[in-house]
């Protein structure tokens, strides 16, 4: 018997601008399946999630629920439809009991006028809530309502949680668990995890996977995104692998082993990528040593690394989002405390940003917008945001507008930054644009040692091309450059050695530079035989 | 090869398009003179249903304040403890640190001149040439290091800067009267809570013989051109601005917050102080009193927000509000109007400011 889909996406795209994140997909959720989507960063996982949950709305195709094409104007269409979403980050009021926010989700949703299609007339056996107030007045808060509501909820499905308690005393693992118990107080059959495990301890996945298996037998799906592949296996029943915005692969979980679906997420074409070979030299540049970095969370993002960079040499560090990349970056470049080790550059140990920076080192920041530029400040302004550079640029302390205006005209036109005025703020470029004053900036000046996290991020294919130019003019200076990339290419074709960060641990992964699946096992925290 | 868009920038130096530069520095002109439109308008109605006649009220006000040279010359020297207080909150706003405390670093400044002028002046008989300066310099050095203490607490243990300043104006405002009734600063003759008067020699001379305005106003409208030099000009203001407009890109270019913040906290402390000591160095009775401040560094606020933080612009909002003050008494004086009334007018044209500042925020985030 062909088991009923609850949700169904029929040619789904979305377009922004130039850019097709999701291309011509086709979907399939069956009721009470858990149902994995992998992909690597910009596969367009969440792109596509957000079609579903209304936050975007599809440039084509349909959305089918129980077989009724569905137009989600905001998620709140989306809810009403039975359609629960748990966020990577928690959509939790901090200061209210966890009671308070189940009923402050219930009371928008269960006193909507109208609604006729509410989910029991699409359901077969509507839910069975015996004594159980299922609306709260949208007026006055009952407190023992809402607590009432929450305890029936958290024992029907298992989620244990103490109603009375505030939700920011909670740990990370129960948070997530109100997260859950919200979509479900508003009777959600499809409920969308995003990274759902990101934020949990190896015992708390135990558990939270527990969870999931409790909310399948009572029927609901559940749409899991993930790119951690041990744990797709174990937990889902049929996997999606979507690559640059298209469906790949589509079956049963076990019908491809772990490596196979590695291919499917990288894409085969990659063992082809072709290298210029290239002899570094043995001159020290970088040396990290058992470093280890602290978290926003406090949690060690950084775990005893140790790796060394020479003059004439691009070491590349691939890895998934959220590994430990930034905060690496970020303490070599002073930026963050270190718990131990130590970071040495040209044999000095120089103290705070300032003083890496005047040691001749280039950094161009994950985060563009908030690290890399000054939105109001003006494109030359930008171009000199280099302790290095603006002094250079001023005699006595103050700053020569003749020098500032060479610099930053002939910076324009080498970068082709567009539009090409040097007194207009930053904030008026496109991403793309702005992120060529950051390479402009920390490139040009050829530095000793180039730290570039995402260099290429936001760009299109020319000027990418041209950065990685850059990057290959740097080494043959005999320059030193620490490339850290989520987009696997790039390492791989930049690289002369290569890493893998995962979990805040490097792998040395060069050897396996030709063999895509070890490099998606290292990637998604697996062991590979040989390592 | 020729570049084209360099002698295009060269030969027409005018902002390249209208979405891009005209509209914001079109608005940066028009905005205060719409705001104090508005503000006058609705004013002139309160004034109205007060029944007074608004017109009488607005020409008795226009008279006292530019009506003859003597009556700028006053305005000009009731400006200036507005505009040393708005350039001092001015050069804090623009590195991002909400300094409060320009009142407390005022008093501070005119508790250092006091001080000097009464107790250390002896020392240097009948010699301005060296007591002006040293009870000026004395008065700033006391600002600044009143303004540094909330930099040092935030920059060591993250103490929100508008707390701390806001308390330390409790402190400053505390401590002067404290000095004054019954502390060593009190007068000779122990009647009232006031100090002796500054020396004579401590005295800052006229600009002109028969007028009032004096030395402290050029000095504070040279400050304003000065640091609109440095915050726009040098690598200093450069990294002050930075890190006021994005504290992280300027931390990851090199740039020190933490040396950013004490530097600005002091010289914001310095410029408040350096306007307390000018008041009364150069304004009979030449002696500190209680309420000797009537509230300039909160006002500051308002006059360096009003100018968009841009020290020359602060020029003319500190005129604005020297004005209005003296405004309102000419309107008490000569109209009739009550005094409360004319504080509400004042408070109306404050909220005018405050609301088009918010304006500018929100559309700061659009955008």
């Amino acid at each position: 018997m062909e088991t009923e889909n609850i949700l169904e996406l029929q040619n789904l795209t979305k377009t922004f601008g130039n850019l097709v994140a999701v291309d011509n997909v086709n979907f399939k959720l069956q009721a009470g399946e858990i149902h994995a989507i992998l992909g690597e960063n910009g596969a367009g996982k969440s792109t596509l999630m957000n079609l579903i949950y209304g936050l975007h709305q599809p440039s084509g195709g349909n959305i089918r629920i129980f077989g009724k094409s569905k137009v989600f104007k905001s998620p709140r269409d989306a809810i009403a439809s039975g359609i629960g979403m748990v966020h990577q980050h928690f959509m939790l009021i901090e200061n209210l009991t966890v009671a308070e926010n189940i009923a402050l989700t219930v009371a928008q949703f269960s006193s909507k006028d109208g609604n006729t299609d509410s989910i029991e007339s699409d359901t077969e056996s509507p839910p069975e809530e015996n004594g159980i107030p299922s609306k709260l007045s949208t007026f006055r808060y009952k407190k023992n309502d809402a607590i009432r509501l929450t305890e029936a909820l958290s024992q029907k499905f298992g989620l244990a949680v103490d109603p009375s308690v505030l939700v920011r005393t909670l740990s990370v693992g129960l948070k997530q668990r109100v997260e859950i118990l919200k979509a479900l107080a508003v009777d959600a059959r499809i409920l969308i995890l995003d990274e759902p495990t990101a934020v949990l301890s190896p015992q708390e996945v135990t558990g939270f996977f527990k969870i999931l298996r409790a909310l399948q037998a009572y029927n609901r799906s559940i749409i899991f995104i993930s790119h951690k592949m041990k744990e797709v296996l174990e937990i889902s029943d049929r996997i999606t692998v979507l690559r640059h915005g298209k469906k790949v692969y589509h079956g049963k979980t076990g019908e491809l082993s772990a490596p196979g679906l590695a291919r499917e997420m990288l894409g085969e074409e990659l063992s082809e990528v072709e290298r210029k070979e290239n002899k570094a030299t043995t001159d020290l540049v970088l040396n990290v040593s058992g470093l280890t970095v602290p978290g926003s969370r406090n949690e060690n993002a950084v775990l005893d690394v140790s790796i060394q960079t020479y003059r004439g040499e691009i070491v590349g560090i691939a890895g998934v989002d959220g590994n430990g990349q930034r905060e690496l970056a970020e303490a070599i470049m002073g930026l963050r405390p270190i718990t131990s080790g130590a970071v040495e550059i040209l044999g000095r140990q120089p103290a705070g940003t300032k003083n890496i920076r005047k040691c001749g080192v280039g950094y161009i920041p994950e985060d563009r917008r908030t690290m890399g530029i000054i939105t109001s400040f003006s494109i030359a302004e930008n171009l000199m945001l280099n302790i290095t550079h603006f002094e250079h640029l001023a005699k006595r302390g103050v700053i020569s507008q003749k020098a500032k205006n060479r610099a930053s005209t002939q910076l324009i036109n080498t970068y082709d930054i567009r539009p090409s005025f040097a007194n207009i703020p930053a904030s008026a470029l496109s991403g793309g644009n702005q992120q060529k004053i950051v390479l402009a900036r920390e490139i040009s000046p050829q530095p000793e040692l180039l730290i570039a996290v995402n260099p290429t991020r936001g760009l299109d294919i020319n000027a990418a091309q041209y950065v990685h130019q850059n990057l290959f003019a740097q080494r043959d200076r005999k320059k030193s450059v620490l490339l850290i990339s989520t987009e696997l290419d790039e390492v791989l074709q930049m690289s002369d050695r290569l890493y893998v960060m995962s979990r805040g641990k490097l792998i040395e992964a060069t050897a396996h530079r030709d063999n895509i699946e070890a490099l998606g096992l290292l990637m998604t925290g697996e062991t590979y035989p040989d390592v | 090869m020729f570049n084209f868009s360099a002698l295009f920038r060269k030969t027409i130096s005018i902002p390249f398009s209208v979405g891009e530069k005209i509209l914001p520095f079109f608005l940066w002109i028009l905005a205060p003179v719409l705001i104090l439109t508005s503000a006058f308008i609705t004013n002139g109605v309160i004034i109205f249903l007060f029944g007074y006649n608004p017109i009488e009220a607005y020409a008795a006000a226009i008279g006292i304040t530019f009506g003859s040279v003597s009556a700028v010359s006053e305005t000009l020297v009731r400006s200036t403890p507005f505009l040393m207080t708005g350039l001092s909150v001015a050069i804090a706003f623009r590195c991002g640190m909400w300094n409060i405390g320009a009142e407390g670093q005022f008093l501070i400044g005119v508790l250092a001149a006091t001080w000097f002028g009464t107790k250390i002046a002896i020392l240097f008989p009948n010699t301005s040439w060296i007591a002006v300066p040293l009870c000026l310099s004395f008065a700033i050095l006391a600002g600044g290091i009143w303004g540094i203490i909330p930099a040092i607490l935030k920059v060591t243990r993250g103490v929100n800067e508008v707390i701390s300043t806001i308390m330390l104006n409790y402190i400053a405002i505390h401590f002067v009267s404290l000095m004054i009734d019954g502390g060593p600063l009190q007068e000779t003759s122990k009647t009232g809570p006031q100090s002796d008067p500054i020396a004579e020699w401590v005295f800052l001379p006229r600009l002109f013989e028969s007028h009032r305005i004096h030395l402290g106003t050029g000095l504070a409208v040279i400050l304003a051109i000065v640091l609109t030099f440095v915050l726009f000009r040098t690598t200093f203001g450069y990294q002050l601005r930075a890190v006021g407009e994005g504290a992280a890109a300027a931390e990851a270019a090199g740039i020190s917050i933490s040396h950013n913040t004490l530097r600005v906290f002091f010289i914001s402390g310095a410029l408040a102080g350096l306007g307390g000591a000018i008041e009364i160095m150069a304004l009979v009775p030449h002696r500190l009193t209680e309420n000797f401040s009537p509230d300039y560094g909160y006002t500051a606020i308002a006059v360096a927000l009003l100018a968009k933080l841009h020290p020359l612009m602060t020029v003319a909002t500190a005129l604005l509000f020297g004005a209005l003050a003296k405004g309102s008494f000419a309107m008490e004086a000569e109209v009739g109007i009550s005094r409360q009334v004319t504080l509400m007018m004042q408070a109306i044209i404050l909220l005018f400011v405050i609301g088009a500042s918010a304006v500018k925020f929100f559309r700061k985030r659009t955008l």
